[in-house]
């Protein structure tokens, strides 16, 4: 039983990180049609920074991390303005195309710069508690994961009230449901496109930081655990947010489970199912949820003109 | 009609393969050449020639899939792969961790295809339901999948970070790894690797620019164009999107097959999702939907490298005064070229290309 919490615990913070990145995917993809491919590129990039200011240049680290998160932002919406503008109405693949020149790009200096070994983000997590963990009733819990869900609890529930309520928020949805009306209407949908991307790069530096954290470091390979909210976003349909919030929890779980319960699971089935497999289960999962349901559980099914 | 190379009197010759005999001429020198540069060029020019060849036979497959037919595909170094395992089963040495059956190249070099292809029509039931990004995403997850498989399958793979020997060479009971004496002129293994790679690329080519004259081609076009009216015109979708699939992996079975022959051996790890993008970028700075594009984009991706080379050399630039190595330099430039020919020229090299000669065609006029 407690096993199974822990699982669970762990998986829904996997979830929290997750979602994160996902909301961004979906913002954009909303917004321009677009599937930034660049999403965990920025991830890691907020990481970085992170990293550069509160290590490299023994900056205080809760200034570092603002910072690190509001440029992340703007770069994102410079990459936006940059690139992303000229393919306003391209094809949906060449954009989707392009957003992966643009994640080689940045990861290719960014490795340059992480270098071979691991680099640590300095934050004070690892030294709350034992080993930066606590204990509730037998179940472990990680301070950086904990806070990780916190924030994305409050993160989410800002962005609802921000579509909701603010001026922006309404023009988005305008935007999102049909640019030229919205045009038509006084918005500004360039400076709307701009805002969609900074407030998906500050998502994306928020989950870069919870990933990279503590003891987790970042290194060549973290951009790969971002690039895992891209199966969460497609179970949940890729339009919409409500979906992108339960696929990550979908996704998060089952990494989580697998993670603990893959010997059982190999006695009943008889077969190893070889290392890491809990990292490549969402993607399996991706895999049956489309057979059923090509647009994924929350996603609008497309209506097509012929 | 002479002098008048634009006119065609019927459908038949518009849609030969040459459909001129400057065409003709054009190819004929090209071939000749490209044989000719077997017996002069160096071994570092022969080898990366040799890569050119076979990554435009992969990409005239992935040319199929999504420049033809207008299916997303981002897992086509993941059908190398198998392409790879497979010859490597049927052709490749037994050792005590890994299989291998040491046959023939006539046997493993088709059946390395079939294989691919059959992989490819397993997972159509999925691909064929899905179109666009969610396609792409599926087939993105195809290379996680895969990669998980080559580096755990160990009587196969070799497992993650040992990796195996390919399949031998071994043509008609011939042994071309140590070379084959031409009369008084010797051919070494790089030498024969690079006539069998131009074989195959000059016969796959052939075989793109045929099969969009079919009715399959025409069928995929449809498709690409719109698969709903295509539909409602009497095209069997299931039918032609999976035969795309299965094609585009059959190419790329052929081409994995005989990738690593060059270096003898392979690493699972190296079919990752960097490898499958490859291939769609060259697909896209070469020209999405041509015949001729992924020839382009290949021979540019591999070639790129040596010209950055020489272009420090000649500007003397010390390799290690640059910030970046030349792995990275490459590939950050290799990231700039996907977006800058994505902004600026959509139809890739072959765009620059076909406005090139349609300027040269009509020079001293502006058309």
């Amino acid at each position: 039983m407690i096993t199974f919490l822990q699982a669970t615990v762990e998986g829904l913070s996997l979830a929290a990180i997750y979602s994160l990145v996902a909301i961004g995917f979906v913002l954009i993809y909303k917004s321009m049609d677009v599937l930034s491919f660049a999403q965990p590129a920025l991830a890691v990039v907020g990481a970085g920074i992170i990293s550069a200011l509160a290590v490299d240049r023994g900056f205080p680290f809760l200034p570092s991390l603002i910072i690190a998160i509001f440029l992340t932002g703007i770069l994102s919406s410079i990459l936006e303005r940059t690139f992303l503008r000229p393919m306003v109405g391209e094809p949906v693949f060449s954009v989707a195309v392009l957003t992966i020149g643009i994640d080689i790009l940045l990861r290719t200096l960014l490795d340059s710069w992480i270098g071979v070994s691991p680099r640590y983000l300095g934050d004070p997590f690892p030294n709350y508690g034992t080993l930066g963990s606590f204990n509730i009733g037998g179940i472990n819990l990680k301070y950086l994961e904990t806070s990780a869900l916190l924030t994305a609890i409050i993160l989410i529930s800002i962005l609802s009230i921000f579509f909701k309520k603010s001026k922006y928020g309404v023009a988005m949805r305008a935007t999102s449901f049909d640019q030229e009306a919205a045009l038509a209407q006084g918005i500004n949908v360039g400076r709307i496109f701009g805002l969609v991307w900074f407030i998906a790069g500050i998502l994306a530096a928020f989950s870069g930081f919870f990933m990279t954290g503590g003891f987790n470091t970042l290194s060549q390979f973290s951009f790969v655990k971002a690039l895992r909210a891209l199966p969460a976003v497609v179970i949940g349909g890729l339009d919409s947010i409500p979906g992108a919030i339960v696929g990550s929890i979908i996704i998060g779980l089952t990494q989580g489970y697998v993670a603990y319960y893959q010997f059982q699971l190999e006695s009943i089935i008889g077969l190893s199912l070889g290392n890491g497999f809990s990292l490549l289960a969402p993607y399996l999962i991706m895999f049956v949820i489309l057979i059923f349901k090509p647009d994924g559980l929350f996603g609008t099914e497309e209506v097509e003109r012929v | 009609m002479r002098g008048r190379p634009g006119l065609y009197t019927n459908y038949s010759k518009e849609s030969a393969i040459f459909s001129n005999t400057t065409q003709k001429i054009w190819f004929g020198v090209v071939l000749l050449f490209a044989i000719f540069l077997c017996f002069f060029a160096s071994e570092y020019w022969i080898l990366l020639l040799t890569t050119a060849l076979l990554y435009s036979v992969a990409c005239w497959g992935l040319n199929i899939v999504s420049g033809f037919a207008g299916q997303i595909n981002l897992a086509h170094g993941f059908f190398v792969g198998i392409g790879t395992y497979a010859s490597a089963i049927v052709g490749g040495i037994a050792s005590t961790s890994v299989i291998g059956y040491e046959l023939d190249m006539v046997f493993w070099l088709p059946l390395s295809g079939i294989i691919a292809s059959l992989v490819g029509l397993i997972i159509a039931p999925i691909t064929v339901r899905l179109k666009g990004l969610n396609l792409g995403l599926v087939t993105l997850a195809l290379v996680f999948i895969g990669s998980h498989v080559f580096s755990n399958f160990k009587s196969v793979t070799g497992g993650a970070g040992l990796g195996r020997k390919v399949a031998k060479l071994k043509l008609f009971g011939v042994d071309l790894e140590t070379g084959v004496a031409l009369g008084s002129y010797f051919l070494d293994k790089n030498e024969i690797l690079y006539l069998l790679s131009l074989i195959l690329c000059v016969l796959t080519g052939l075989g793109v620019k045929n099969l969009v004259r079919t009715r399959t081609g025409r069928a995929f076009s449809a498709i690409r164009d719109g698969d709903i009216a295509a539909e409602a015109i009497g095209i069997n979708i299931f039918k032609y999107k999976s035969s795309a699939f299965a094609l585009s992996s059959f190419f790329a079975g052929i081409s994995g097959a005989m990738f690593f022959t060059v270096s003898g051996g392979v690493e699972p790890g190296t079919f990752s999702l960097l490898y499958s993008i490859i291939f769609v970028a060259i697909v896209v700075i070469g020209g999405a939907g041509t015949v001729l594009g992924p020839l382009f984009g290949s021979f540019f991706y591999t070639l790129f490298p040596a010209l950055i080379l020489v272009a420090l050399k000649t500007f003397e630039i010390n390799e290690q005064a640059l910030p970046l190595n030349m792995g990275q330099l490459e590939r950050i430039l290799f990231g700039l070229f996907i977006i800058l020919f994505l902004i600026f020229e959509p139809r890739g090299l072959w765009g620059i290309w076909f406005r090139l000669r349609n300027y040269f065609k009509a020079w001293p006029f502006s058309y």
